[in-house]
């Protein structure tokens, strides 16, 4: 049975369409790449998935582990297992980072009948998890994502989904901006978080970042569609003949992206 | 003239015909002009400019009267305990000190402090010189008020080089009793060239009677000396208070002022601050945070009259139902005070569409050779910041208390870690939307 099951979805922001009917299936285990030129509506996708109130769904239907996703709070979504690692992380001056993601874990936590963890507890897990993208223990007593280098901003999305534990994970564009040395260390969290049980969609723009996480499935989109869908071969076809062949609609739709900041 | 002048005249003259035979002539003088200063300026109206925003009818809409007896029971101790922090202390309830709950014996070495009832009796001559050193003339009606009613209070003394540690505390607790009540402490703090201390003024509420605390503290500090200074104010849903900061340094001399206003029908705070002697420096901190129909207004006037001084000013709002607050502050650069360094900030949040906040920074700089900043911002909270933690599965009330609270956060970091921010922390975490998780990040 599908983790993630889209269909016909469509999505707009004012009066502009942005998302013309999606359909994608997505299994346990599976990881999925979504590519496209910019505008082709990938990140509208991601943060229609997550329950940005932004966008309205005008059409179509989500079903995540057979429920209405659609129907669901931001929060209510992430507790059921959705986590989104955004493609511009927020700076939250004066939350500190320990206690953003100690309060969410519990959120978490609370809404499956789980008891909290206390402080202490919190901190092992955390030191641990924080390992697996190298960052170290001074990032945690700062504010969230304040004062963040691009890099650390990701490797702090990634330090996120490692503690929550996801069961649909949405990578918006995580290699955008990165240095190779940082990219091995993002790709290597995410792989590192590649289980049975969980599934993720990978969107990116370039080629380069499917070189280090491999996935199972790969989908073009452009101008709103998903376009064509294939294997990992299909990137490969794509970093040697570009977008260029999806012809003008798909290219030209460049003011979508301004319209979703 | 207005029912509500004649009432608080009437209270004054009654105060000052009962009198005590044992008053010395300068004081009755004090009191006298206070009153006379009173009158001739009647209560504000909203077409005066300083209190353009402020309900004026609140002030005058109960026959408050001074309380007549010493109250001590068991929930004025149980607020001791749960608001005192370590260290020496006077309690004092609706304006009358309660002995049995203060404490004085851990007074370092070059600091007294005492009532002012007992330092009327005991230091004169200090007192004829300082009290309303500041106040006496231009300050405004309630300030006056304040002098007419003189009787109680506290005097905070440090002789040169006194140095104090631990914070000195003054809690002043209105709670009523018999009908609507009245206290007018003045506070006095004297120090000596080169002493430091910490001074916390508490103003909370006991009981839901209607209390009106009009409270003014003279601060005088000596070359090099240097005082932080807080005021925390949680009084009742049906308390009016006012209160008037005084302040005057000497040369190179240092003065930290955060004023966290939580609390009241109507309160208002203002501070008045004077640099006298070339060097010194002065910030002043507030936070404001209203609810319902609170009405917080904040007043702050700086005056740079000599040169080479620095200060620092920010104010933030949070108002959240149909609460208001304003914010008005002035900074006055003089002829002569060349090289002055200031910037006064005020920014603020609004949580719900009746919320209201009106903020009118002044400047008037007559010298060349300045810094002078200033800015004003009113907000609400961050979409995109109350997406990102609701994507994470903060639920969205907590979400938003989290923002909230790390807007506020600035001022309460502001506070040197220790006991006064931990109590602040702890206020502010109740006041605060949502319940109460007493956690501040750092």
């Amino acid at each position: 049975m599908s983790l993630l099951s889209i269909q016909d979805l469509h999505a707009r922001v004012g009066d502009k369409e942005i998302l013309k009917g999606i359909n994608l299936e997505v299994r346990p285990g599976e990881v999925h790449a979504i590519m496209g030129p910019n505008g082709s509506g990938k990140s509208t996708l991601a943060s229609v998935l997550a329950g940005r109130e932004t966008y309205t769904v005008t059409q179509g239907t989500v079903r995540f582990n057979g429920e209405d996703l659609l129907g669901l709070s931001p929060e209510a979504r992430s507790q059921a297992g959705v986590f989104l690692a955004f493609q511009y992380p927020v700076e939250i001056p004066g939350v500190g980072n320990l206690h953003f993601l100690r309060t969410a874990l519990n959120a978490k936590r609370r809404a499956k009948g789980e008891e909290e963890l206390d402080a202490m507890d919190f901190m092992q897990l955390a030191k641990d998890k924080a390992k697996l993208v190298e960052l170290d223990s001074a990032f945690m007593g700062r504010s969230v994502n304040e004062g963040f280098s691009g890099g650390e901003k990701k490797r702090n999305e990634i330090f996120q989904m490692a503690v929550l534990q996801p069961k649909l994970a949405l990578l918006d564009e995580t290699d955008s901006g990165l240095d190779i040395d940082a990219l091995r260390i993002v790709a290597g969290g995410v792989n590192a978080l590649r289980a049975p049980d969980r599934a993720m969609i990978v969107i990116t723009h370039y080629q380069r970042l499917l070189d280090y996480i491999v996935p199972d499935h790969v989908h073009v989109m452009a101008a709103g569609r998903i376009v064509r869908s294939g294997g990992r071969e299909l990137a490969l076809e794509l970093e040697e003949k570009g977008y260029s062949w999806l012809g003008g609609e798909g290219v030209g739709a460049g003011k979508a992206k301004e319209a979703r900041r | 003239m207005s029912a509500g002048l004649a009432h608080y005249l009437e209270v004054a003259r009654t105060f000052q015909a009962r009198g005590s035979a044992n008053d010395p002539a300068w004081l009755k003088t004090l009191r006298a002009e206070g009153l006379r200063h009173f009158e001739a300026r009647g209560l504000p109206t909203s077409r005066d400019e300083e209190w353009k925003y402020t309900p004026v009818s609140t002030l005058s809409a109960q026959p408050y009267q001074p309380a007549r007896d010493v109250y001590a029971g068991e929930d004025v101790a149980a607020a001791v305990a749960r608001l005192a922090l370590p260290g020496p202390r006077l309690v004092f309830v609706d304006g009358r000190f309660v002995p049995a709950l203060s404490v004085l014996t851990c007074l370092p070495r070059g600091v007294t402090l005492k009532p002012l009832s007992q330092a009327l009796r005991e230091d004169g001559e200090l007192l004829e010189q300082t009290l309303g050193q500041r106040t006496r003339l231009g300050a405004n009606a309630f300030t006056s008020l304040n002098a007419a009613l003189l009787e109680e209070g506290a005097l905070l003394t440090l002789a040169p080089r006194a140095l104090s540690e631990v914070p000195v505390q003054l809690l002043f607790l209105a709670r009523g009793g018999s009908g609507p009540v009245l206290a007018s402490p003045r506070i006095v703090v004297v120090a000596g060239e080169g002493s430091e201390a910490t001074l916390v003024e508490m103003y909370a509420g006991l009981g839901t009677e209607a209390t009106f605390t009009n409270a003014v503290t003279e601060v005088s500090l000596g070359d090099n000396a240097s005082l932080h200074h807080y005021k925390l104010q949680t009084e009742g849903d049906a308390a009016l208070h006012l209160g008037g900061l005084y302040s005057r340094q000497g040369r190179d001399s240092r003065f930290q002022s955060h004023a966290f206003s939580f609390g009241g029908a109507l309160a208002r705070n203002e501070v008045h601050s004077l640099f006298a002697g070339e060097g010194g420096e002065c910030l002043l901190n507030g936070l404001f945070v209203g609810r319902g129909t609170q009405h917080l207004d904040n007043r702050t006037d700086l005056d740079h009259a000599v040169p080479r001084c620095s200060s620092r000013e920010l104010y933030k709002g949070v108002l959240d139902d149909r609460s208001r607050g304003t914010f008005h502050g002035r900074i006055r650069v003089r002829e002569d005070a060349q090289k002055t360094d200031a910037s006064q900030t005020n920014r603020n949040l609004l949580l719900s569409e009746g919320a209201q906040v009106d903020t009118r920074p002044q400047l008037e700089i007559l010298a060349d050779d300045v810094k002078c900043a200033h800015g004003t911002a009113v907000g609400r909270l961050d979409d995109a910041a109350l997406f990102y933690l609701r994507s994470r599965g903060i639920p969205k009330q907590e979400a938003e208390r989290m923002l909230t609270q790390a807007f506020a956060s600035e001022l309460v970091l502001a506070v040197p870690a220790g006991p006064v921010r931990a109590r602040v922390e702890e206020l502010l975490s109740a006041k605060l939307p949502g319940g109460a998780r007493p956690e501040v990040t750092g």
